[in-house]
């Protein structure tokens, strides 16, 4: 074949350019740590990305609601605790009272201690999360009792989506807690001790007992309600942590292998002054000595 | 027997002939760097003096050592070489504007509306996370405008680099018309032409790049060319070809008849190769392909978004409001998508409740909101995947264009190293024929000097 000037050129040209772009390609890999930086570097990879990347944005949505909803569910439990330790000292003083030997004065104190107890029931029931009010249901703008302790919300529970099961509840209903949704209303049963306590009704106030303790378990079933609640969110959490875990470890495939690409850069870089002193000899030969 | 003043005659002759065959090599050298030019070799012929049995040598012209087949190949390899590279480099464009990886794509805003809805889920009455909704449906519409938008804005420049490059073929073909005629007219008149015929060939190498040709030379010295599978210079004649659209937005290409009586022919569906084919098929297709896809997503998402919200409740009280304004067919809804006028700065207006008396706290039409990326939509795929589908088919697209760039590329060396081989300057060559032609005229005038002498010893001796 014969070899002519513009062939050498070209040739020289074309290896000089095409060792030049692959090291360029490596150097950035390396110098980046990025392998893929756009679709076409690994198509199928890149996909897989865009994918990956929706469904670590919907882990790390759910873990934020979880952790918006988690402070609400928290004051819930400690609250309907509160609440119930009311009734733990209400079934106490209506104990106390029933004792035939105790005066109708004595009584019309435990009453004023009932009443006390009965603005503070009402402030526990009212109480205010970063949603609105705890116990209103939807109503979350209005308070869950007015100051007679009549219910003003409803029984609508707050669902959320904490993970790719379908939504969950994560209120727990201040009408199954309070009202005669969950069998008693806790403020009539309250009310009721209060007025045979003034009354000095001893009957009405062996009545309260068993009233009061009703009350009482119903609240305690609210909050043990409230604390599975809790162990819902903590559960959900926990596995969301380690998907979420697991998805940015496989959106490394991303990454470049820093070991991989500094050896190729280095060899790339080899090849690359080989090639140089190649050409140089091939242009200089015949070149001084020719003519 | 010839006489020793023939003998000066010939000598004569072969001086003329190696400097002829010096002035060659020099030329040669001269060019050895000019693209297209076709190394010449010098013919020399011997010839007889009279009716003498003693000869002399005459050059006769010069030969262009070209080789027609190859130089047919090399046509054809750059036209699909330059089809394949300017695709690539079209569709790069396209890339940059889907790269998620490098955060410009449409992923984080798909993202950022489920975020934003799972949020409201989380506190349906707070007047941040509302905002929060607009914001990000606002950003989701801006993003799907901007990108549609840079889609149109691509196409047109297509179009209209389609057009540039049809007016530079014309243009190229017009000269080489005009070649065809002064090459015939000099051959006609005995001149050599070698100079106009590398003209044309550069030509044509350059008109290649441009639209799939086929050259096809005949016996008067003119070639005709054909593009995209029609005549494109006949003799002294060339067409012209033009741009249009179709009916559905597609390039139409058409050839003009000579003469112009204004049939216009399509030849569309014949255009194979060079910057053209790689323009059409990268706007026609590709572009077409990318941006029909992802109106659709945009449609069915905001379609879907649409029905789920207006089946809810804002705090208002007010239901069957649309969060986005887009058109009634998947055509253009990337770049017509807008925030709904009913919800756009009313905060109040985003349904989160799905029933009026669970207000202002139902948040259960926001779980279904959010919801909505997770389930397949029109095409049985979810919005992150079908877009996931779009960014990896136009990664493989590109892939392969890159591959198919380079074998080209490969293709389109070799065929100019066969030319190179066949029609180049080798400066080892040119040395040796430079010593070669030097010494036979040294040679020559050493003749020349001996007839001289032999004369001169003659007129001494006779006329003393």
């Amino acid at each position: 074949m014969r070899v002519t000037e513009g062939m050498k050129y070209s040739q020289v040209l074309s290896n000089l350019a095409n060792i030049t772009s692959q090291h360029a390609k490596a150097s950035q890999e390396a110098a980046t740590g990025v392998r893929i930086g756009k679709p076409s570097d690994d198509p199928i990879a890149a996909a897989e990305l865009a994918r990956l990347s929706a469904s670590s944005s919907q882990t790390k949505a759910h873990l934020s609601t979880i952790n918006t909803v988690r402070g609400d569910a928290e004051l819930t439990e400690s609250t309907l605790d509160g609440a119930a330790d009311i009734f733990t000292r209400l079934k106490e003083i209506a104990l106390q009272a029933s004792n035939g030997e105790l005066s109708a004065d004595d009584r019309k104190t435990m009453s004023v201690e009932v009443a006390g107890l009965k603005d503070s029931l009402l402030q526990l029931a009212n109480a205010r999360g970063t949603r609105g009010y705890l116990f209103s249901g939807s109503q979350v703008a209005t308070a869950a009792f007015d100051p007679t302790g009549v219910f003003q919300g409803d029984d609508a529970a707050h669902v959320v989506q904490i993970g790719n099961s379908s939504p969950t509840a994560v209120s727990t209903s201040g009408a199954e807690a309070f009202v005669v949704a969950g069998g008693r209303n806790v403020f009539s049963d309250l009310q009721s001790l209060a007025t045979a306590l003034s009354a000095n009704d001893l009957g009405a106030i062996r009545q309260s007992i068993d009233d009061v303790g009703a009350s009482q378990t119903q609240l305690m079933n609210a909050r043990a309600r409230s604390g599975m609640v809790l162990s819902k969110l903590d559960a959900s959490e926990s596995v969301l942590s380690s998907l979420d875990t697991e998805q940015q470890k496989r959106a490394q495939i991303g990454a470049a292998d820093p070991y991989e690409s500094y050896t190729r850069v280095t060899s790339l870089a080899q090849s690359l002054e080989r090639a140089i002193s190649v050409s140089r000899q091939i242009l200089e030969l015949g070149g001084s000595n020719r003519f | 027997m010839g006489s020793l003043s023939q003998l000066l005659y010939t000598a004569r002759d072969s001086l003329t002939a190696q400097s002829y065959g010096l002035s060659v090599t020099g030329q040669n050298i001269t060019n050895v760097n000019t693209p297209g030019y076709v190394k010449r070799d010098p013919l020399l012929e011997s010839h007889a003096l009279g009716t003498s049995t003693t000869g002399t040598v005459t050059a006769t012209g010069l030969r262009r050592a070209t080789d027609i087949y190859i130089e047919r190949r090399e046509l054809t390899a750059r036209g699909a070489a330059a089809a394949t590279s300017e695709q690539d480099k079209q569709l790069a464009s396209v890339e940059a504007l889907f790269n998620d990886l490098g955060a410009t794509g449409m992923g984080s805003a798909l993202d950022g509306l489920f975020s934003s809805f799972s949020a409201l889920a989380a506190n349906p009455n707070d007047p941040t996370a509302r905002q929060a909704v607009l914001g990000a449906a606002g950003a989701l519409a801006d993003r799907a405008n901007a990108m549609a938008g840079s889609l149109a804005d691509a196409k047109n420049e297509l179009l209209q680099q389609a057009q540039e490059t049809t007016a530079e073929i014309n243009k190229r073909a017009q000269s080489v018309a005009q070649l065809n005629q002064r090459i015939v007219l000099a051959e006609n008149q005995g001149e050599d032409a070698a100079d106009l015929k590398d003209q044309r060939n550069n030509l044509l190498l350059g008109l290649s790049e441009l639209v799939d040709i086929r050259a096809i030379p005949d016996d008067k010295g003119s070639i005709m060319v054909q593009a995209a599978g029609t005549t494109l210079v006949e003799g002294t004649e060339a067409r012209a070809f033009s741009i249009d659209l179709h009916a559905d937005g597609s390039l139409k290409l058409s050839s003009t008849s000579v003469g112009g009586s204004g049939t216009n022919n399509e030849v569309t569906q014949f255009l194979t190769g060079g910057k053209l084919a790689g323009i059409k098929e990268a706007r026609d297709v590709d572009l077409f392909d990318v941006s029909s896809r992802f109106d659709k997503l945009v449609f069915d998402v905001a379609n879907a978004v649409n029905a789920q919200h207006a089946a809810g409740y804002g705090q208002d009280g007010v239901t069957g409001r649309n969060l986005f304004d887009v058109g009634a067919i998947p055509t253009d809804a990337a770049r017509n998508l807008r925030l709904s006028a009913s919800v756009a700065g009313n905060t109040a207006a985003i349904a989160a409740s799905g029933d009026l008396l669970t207000l202002p706290g139902g948040s259960d039409n926001a779980v279904a909101l959010a919801d909505i990326f997770n389930t397949p939509l029109s095409g049985g795929r979810t919005a992150a995947q079908s877009y996931g589908d779009i960014v990896g088919s136009i990664g493989s697209k590109k892939s392969a264009l890159e591959q198919s760039v380079e074998t080209q590329q490969a293709i389109k060396e070799q065929v100019q190293a066969m030319r190179e081989a066949v029609s180049g300057v080798s400066l080892d060559e040119e040395m040796v024929a430079l010593t070669r032609y030097q010494r036979a005229y040294q040679a020559a005038g050493r003749v020349l000097a001996t007839v001289d002498e032999l004369m001169q010893d003659l007129i001494n001796r006779v006329g003393r």
